[in-house]
């Protein structure tokens, strides 16, 4: 019995929306840049489910492998972005020495 | 010759580039010689053409480009040269010229030089283009374009309130009359589908249309004509415009712009013809004006001030000449008016000149010594003015008058002789009260000195030409003006009647009572002034209120002060408060609106990262909402 | 009879993807959230391989288990965590996130479900084949941009942290 597409899917699903709701209820911004991952993880399993289920559609089909694609340029930006995410949290923890984003309303209205 | 019909209105308009580009900083003193020089050019063009035409071309058009064509609307930038034209050219660029000559010394003290001799070439370019027009529409633009250097030119010294004054009189005055001119011009075009000359009096021979239609051109015309030629009652601006420098009245003022309306009535004869009893209202309005200006005359004091209203008062008979049906007569009357009149003024120009810049003639007196190439010159013109024989404001006065008798306005006739009568007297005072007497100011009669050469030689051959000028139209009815004017206003349909000769002795009956109530006015004159029988300040005190209100020009300026600038100003005043509480009002209100609601705005950005990641969540909440009700087909495109 | 190894696996990575997932959301120590996170991508990485995806398996591991958990240990070290009571009203948004969260998880799982397409493994075996093929000549343009931007990230880090008074 192979597991069907939709398994992969839902965990997909219910991944993101964990990481979702950790982005909007921790204060910790460190922490919310780990649930920011686990979002991005989500979706990158969505990705190559789906791309391996096209796979099987067509032999040689050569739009097949676009999802494999993707994923591998998710890796590049997620790397990126940790990067300067984190410069930036360490930027902003050097003026304050907070890193609860709470804290860090000086661009209210 | 003709065909260079465009350089006259041209040299006048380059000097006029010329000048206001580069007189303030370069040119200085020579703006005077090339403006004159410009004029002058011109005015030698000018007689070439008239030698052209006398020789037979009788109606030449001279184009230059074409102005508009919209659909049926067709204007061309022409010149049409016939004897009307060519006699105004003459007028005005032969008389513009001396007047140049001797503004170079009038104005030789003064800043604004440049500036002056940037003004007047204009205005000769503006009153040429008026002349030398093919079409109303055209000669529009020459008539507003003198109207703006009479603005110009009247608030000269716009430093001072007066002259300020003066020439926004003057020119919402004449805005007036231009209204009616537009009517006029514009009605014009829709009836005849024209507004060319040829055409439209063309039509009008060959397919008139109804009379109430034309009389209501004509009268939408004279209109612009009384604006422009201060008859009543747009006449007023006149003596206020002596604010502007004397050879500015002088020209504009006496020999030219003023002239405009009576060319322009001239010129349109075959619609007033046409028109029935415009004309009579014409004759009326002029009449009346001749005397109005006249009575106003005697009593003032400020020498200019005479000239102006003799200035209206002569106009007045040049349209009494014109509605009475004797066009050429009122031309005739135009040319040598221009010659005395600019003379009268330049005269007076050079007695404020030698005297000290004081133009009431209380202060003045015993000049005669002091001045007598002036003081000879103004008895000149001064007996030109009286239509003294043989002078030439005689020959063109006398047919004016007779003309009216004959065409059958008797009453018109009576009214002319008085006023002639008036106009021998106030003249007569004038120059007896400035040249003659005991010198009343002692100190400025020590300084006052003959004006220069510059100045003195326009005068003298302006003197020639106001006793020669008047030949051109001997012998009376038949003389050299006649024939050559006659073509270009004769219309067939009564005006400008072919006569078969000279009537000696209707000529010499009218001309001996003019000339006798003429006389009677000099020997009033001279009784009054020299003698003082009777005293004229017993005169005044017995006249009374009749007295005070000849002084105070019938209290016109009060009353129009009070029925119309008082009211433009209330609704000014209207009009402002609508626009400072409504307009204003409406949009600072807007801008306040706005600050309102961004205030409300701002209150969004909470600066708490949390909040707008929430509602970044629920922003993707909706669109997945939306896109499941489309996809799953429970929302409905 | 290997046939039940499949779903088991999956059920093992999924229980510890979404297991250490709500751990990483919901815990209050920060270093046992990092290497929970850590677990996570370790889970995942298995799920690639379920995928028949191993190349991406590789990259999970090598980028995510190595580099961003150190990152993110990284920061972790270089902060401090104070704990701040709520200020402000609409600081406090922990109950309305989690039913936003949820009112939309539960039905997306529940659809996501509803796919019943089985997934095999290709026949031709493993992807890196034709990932590489596909990466390198119809993707070479995006993957050459791709290396500007992590320069241009790393260019960016540097900035933002170095210090002013250098």
């Amino acid at each position: 019995m192979t597991v069907p597409l939709g398994a992969f899917i839902a965990v997909s699903a219910v991944l993101f929306f964990l990481g979702a709701a950790g982005v909007l209820v921790r204060r910790n911004a460190v922490v919310i840049l780990m649930c920011v991952e686990l979002m991005l993880n989500a979706s990158n399993l969505a990705l190559v489910a789906f791309s391996r289920r096209a796979g099987q559609l067509g032999a040689g089909n050569p739009l097949d492998q676009r999802g494999s694609v993707f994923v591998v340029f998710v890796f590049v930006i997620a790397a990126a972005e940790v990067a300067v995410g984190l410069a930036i949290i360490l930027a902003a923890y050097r003026n304050r020495p907070t890193v609860n984003v709470d804290e860090l309303h000086q661009m209210k209205g | 010759m003709i065909a260079n019909a465009w350089l006259i209105p041209g040299l006048p308009l380059a000097a006029f580039l010329m000048n206001v580009s580069f007189g303030r900083r370069w040119l200085g003193r020579w703006t005077g010689t090339i403006a004159t020089a410009a004029v002058g050019v011109s005015a030698i063009i000018a007689i070439g053409i008239f030698f052209e035409v006398r020789a037979g071309a009788l109606r030449t058009v001279v184009p230059l480009y074409n102005f508009m064509t919209v659909g049926d609307f067709h204007i061309d930038v022409a010149a049409l040269i016939d004897p009307l034209s060519t006699a105004m050219l003459l007028v005005v660029t032969i008389v513009s010229f001396f007047i140049h000559v001797y503004a170079i010394g009038y104005m030789a003290h003064d800043r604004g030089f440049w500036r002056f001799f940037s003004w007047f070439p204009l205005f000769v370019f503006a009153m040429l283009i008026l002349v030398m027009a093919d079409n109303y529409l055209v000669m529009f633009v020459g008539w507003e374009g003198v109207g703006l250097c009479s603005y110009l030119l009247i608030g000269f010294w716009f430093e001072r309130p007066e002259p300020a004054g003066a020439a926004k009189k003057a020119f919402v005055m004449n805005r007036i009359g231009d209204w009616g001119f537009m009517v006029g011009m514009i009605t014009t075009f829709l009836v005849f589908g024209s507004m060319n000359f040829v055409d439209v009096f063309d039509r009008v021979a060959r397919n008139p249309p109804a009379q109430g239609v034309l009389s209501l051109i004509c009268l939408a015309f004279f209109l612009g004509a009384t604006g422009k030629s201060a008859q009543l009652p747009l006449y007023s601006w006149l003596p206020d415009a002596m604010e502007g420098p004397t050879p500015v009245s002088a020209l504009i003022h006496a020999a030219t712009m003023v002239t405009a309306g009576v060319y322009l009535v001239a010129r349109s004869t075959p619609l007033f013809d046409a028109a029935g009893p415009v004309l009579a209202g014409v004759a009326g309005v002029g009449a009346l004006t001749a005397i109005f200006a006249a009575t106003i005359a005697l009593v003032q004091f400020d020498i200019k001030r005479v000239m102006a209203y003799s200035t209206v008062s002569q106009l007045g008979y040049m349209f009494l000449a014109l509605g009475v049906g004797a066009p050429i007569a009122a031309m005739f009357h135009l040319i040598t008016h221009a010659f005395f009149k600019a003379l009268l003024f330049l005269g007076s120009g050079s007695v404020i000149h030698g005297f000290g810049d004081v133009q009431d003639m209380r202060r003045m007196g015993g000049l005669r010594s002091k001045m007598p190439l002036t003081y000879w010159t103004m008895v000149i013109a001064g007996g030109a003015l009286a239509a003294l024989p043989p002078l030439a404001g005689f020959w063109s006065k006398d047919e004016i008058l007779g003309s009216a008798f004959k065409n059958g306005y008797p009453i018109l006739w009576v009214v002319g002789v008085f006023t002639g009568g008036l106009t021998a007297f106030y003249i007569t005072r004038a120059i007896w009260l400035t040249f003659h007497g005991v010198p009343r100011d002692r100190h400025l009669f020590d300084h006052a000195h003959e004006s220069p050469r510059v100045m003195t030689v326009p005068l003298l051959v302006l003197a020639a030409g106001s006793i020669l000028v008047g030949f051109i139209g001997f012998p009376p009815d038949n003389g050299f003006i006649h024939s050559f004017i006659r073509p270009a206003v004769e219309t067939g349909t009564g005006s400008a009647a072919v006569e078969a000769g000279t009537n000696w002795l209707e000529f010499l009956t009218f001309a001996a009572i003019s000339t006798a109530v003429g006389i009677l006015g000099i020997l009033l004159g001279l009784s009054m002034y020299s003698r003082g029988r009777p005293d004229p300040a017993a005169v005044s005190r017995a006249a009374g209120p009749y007295y005070d209100v000849l002084v105070n020009k019938y209290y016109v300026d009060e009353l129009y002060d009070r029925r119309f600038v008082d009211v433009a100003k209330a609704f000014a005043g209207a009009a402002w408060a609508f626009d400072i509480h409504i307009i204003d009002g409406l949009v600072n209100r807007l801008g306040w609106a706005i600050k309102l609601s961004g205030g409300g705005l701002r209150r969004a950005q909470t600066g708490i990262v949390g909040n707008y990641a929430l509602s970044i969540v629920g922003g993707l909440l909706l669109i997945l909402i939306v896109y499941g009700g489309y996809a799953t087909g429970w929302l409905h495109r | 009879m290997f046939d039940f190894l499949e779903p088991f696996f999956f059920g093992l990575f999924a229980l510890g993807i979404i297991g250490a997932g709500a751990a990483v959301v919901t815990l209050r120590r920060i270093t046992a959230q990092a290497l929970l996170m850590a677990l996570t991508f370790a889970c995942m990485a298995g799920m690639f391989l379920l995928l028949g995806a191993e190349t991406i398996a590789l990259f999970q591991v090598l980028i995510y288990v190595g580099a961003i958990t150190i990152l993110i240990l990284f920061g972790v070290m270089f902060t401090k965590v104070d704990d701040r009571g709520y200020g402000l009203f609409f600081q406090q948004q922990t109950p309305w996130a989690a039913a936003v969260v949820l009112v939309i998880a539960l039905p997306v799982a529940f659809l996501a479900l509803s796919f019943h397409d089985p997934i095999t493994p290709s026949a031709k075996g493993g992807d890196l084949i034709p990932l590489a093929a596909s990466l390198f000549t119809d993707y070479s343009f995006p993957f050459e941009v791709a290396s500007v931007l992590l320069l241009a990230a790393l260019v960016g880090a540097i900035v933002l942290v170095k210090r002013d008074d250098q």
